[in-house]
């Protein structure tokens, strides 16, 4: 059994990419109460976010400065990167970071020896194809599926 | 002579076959990666002896078939700015590529890149943006190069008549940042910019400037 967590303060996030995990990610920070902008090219990407999200939504792309401006990256605390493309991800969470001195970028990076590349040179990455290919292998190996109990884990919490 | 290096271009699209054509008339040992290869094609068709290689020039396992930790210089000609910095920046870290050139697309991206490492981004827009101004301000120059990877600067600056310049001795100036005066351009004529020399309204200054940022030294030096 967990500790209900303490709600932490508010934070004020960027996202880059509404698409399935944008979209989510905003909606779930929104719920929480966190002041969350959305990126995208596609007007029609936001119709993931539903009725209820209450961010902002800025149409553009992320990977120039006077769109990120515009989305207020300059008072930002975080900010995500999760487009389609690994190297629009790459070079936004770039400008966030050394542009604007985000303190939390992230970054999503599907082709694994680039998103070392990248971690390496100081990037905070994260990899869904490695990520997805080290959980099948331990269900397989371990016969444990940590991604399911740890949704089911989640929701039970709520 | 000194030899010439060997030359990493990454997309074929008008910018890349050009220049490889240029290169290729001048000598240059090159290779030109293309992704698509029905267009690899038609530029091997029409330059003959080139290497062109079909494949991504973002793509580490790629780039590393292509003889690269030998190049002396990448360019990456993409129409994508992203894709152009990923093959530059990669090419510096994991190749140690000494000189990279990035095209830019939207010119909001030239400071960006230079920050990013790029040693040379190259925004024919904000060239072109450049050179119009130039002809609208009346002036014959060229505003501001950046002189190749050095992170420095030739700016040239019209003094209004309220800056604060005007009316001091050269040697008497001392510019921000060690900023040097490299001469002065009155009434069309060059002027060696000598201690003695009085810095006159309406004179042009050409300025060697330690950084990458044209605009905010003509700013500093017109007010």
């Amino acid at each position: 059994m967990r500790a209900r967590r303490v709600q932490s303060p508010p934070v004020n996030v960027i996202i880059v990419g509404c698409g399935r995990v944008g979209a989510s990610l905003a909606q779930d920070l929104d719920a929480k109460g966190h002041k969350v902008t959305v990126i995208d090219e596609r007007v029609s990407a936001f119709n993931r976010l539903g009725r209820e999200f209450r961010g902002e939504m800025i149409v553009g792309t992320g990977i120039d400065e006077s769109v990120l401006r515009r989305a207020g990256i300059e008072d930002a605390d975080c900010f995500a990167s999760v487009t389609n493309g690994d190297n629009r991800n790459i070079m936004a969470a770039q400008i966030a970071q050394t542009v604007f001195n985000v303190k939390r970028v992230i970054t999503r990076i599907y082709d694994p020896i680039r998103e070392e590349v990248y971690r390496d040179l100081g990037l905070e990455t994260f990899c869904p194809t490695s990520m997805g290919a080290a959980l099948i292998t331990e269900y397989f190996t371990d016969g444990v599926n940590r991604a399911a109990t740890t949704a089911a884990g989640e929701s039970a919490a709520r | 002579m000194t030899e010439k290096p060997y030359v990493i271009i990454v997309g074929g699209g008008k910018v890349g076959f050009y220049l490889a054509k240029h290169l290729i008339e001048r000598d240059y040992e090159l290779t030109l990666v293309e992704k698509d290869a029905a267009r690899a094609e038609w530029i091997e068709h029409q330059l003959g002896s080139v290497s062109v290689m079909v494949g991504d020039g973002d793509e580490m396992s790629f780039l590393a078939t292509t003889g690269i930790e030998r190049a002396g210089v990448m360019v990456a000609a993409t129409g994508d700015d992203e894709d152009n910095l990923i093959a530059c920046q990669l090419a510096k870290a994991k190749f140690a590529v000494p000189r990279t050139i990035a095209r830019v697309n939207n010119p909001v991206n030239v400071k960006v890149f230079a920050k990013l490492g790029i040693d040379v981004p190259v925004s024919a827009t904000e060239l072109l943006m450049g050179l119009i101004e130039a002809e609208l301000s009346g002036s014959e120059m060229v505003r501001g190069v950046n002189v190749k990877a050095s992170g420095a600067s030739l700016v040239d600056v019209a003094l209004p008549e309220t800056s604060e310049l005007v009316g001091k001795l050269v040697g008497d100036v001392a510019l921000p940042g060690g900023d040097i005066i490299v001469c002065i351009v009155r009434r069309g004529e060059p002027v060696i910019p000598g201690p003695g020399v009085l810095i006159e309204a309406r004179d042009e200054l050409i300025v060697y400037s330690q950084t990458l940022d044209v605009e905010a030294v003509r700013e500093s030096l017109a007010n």
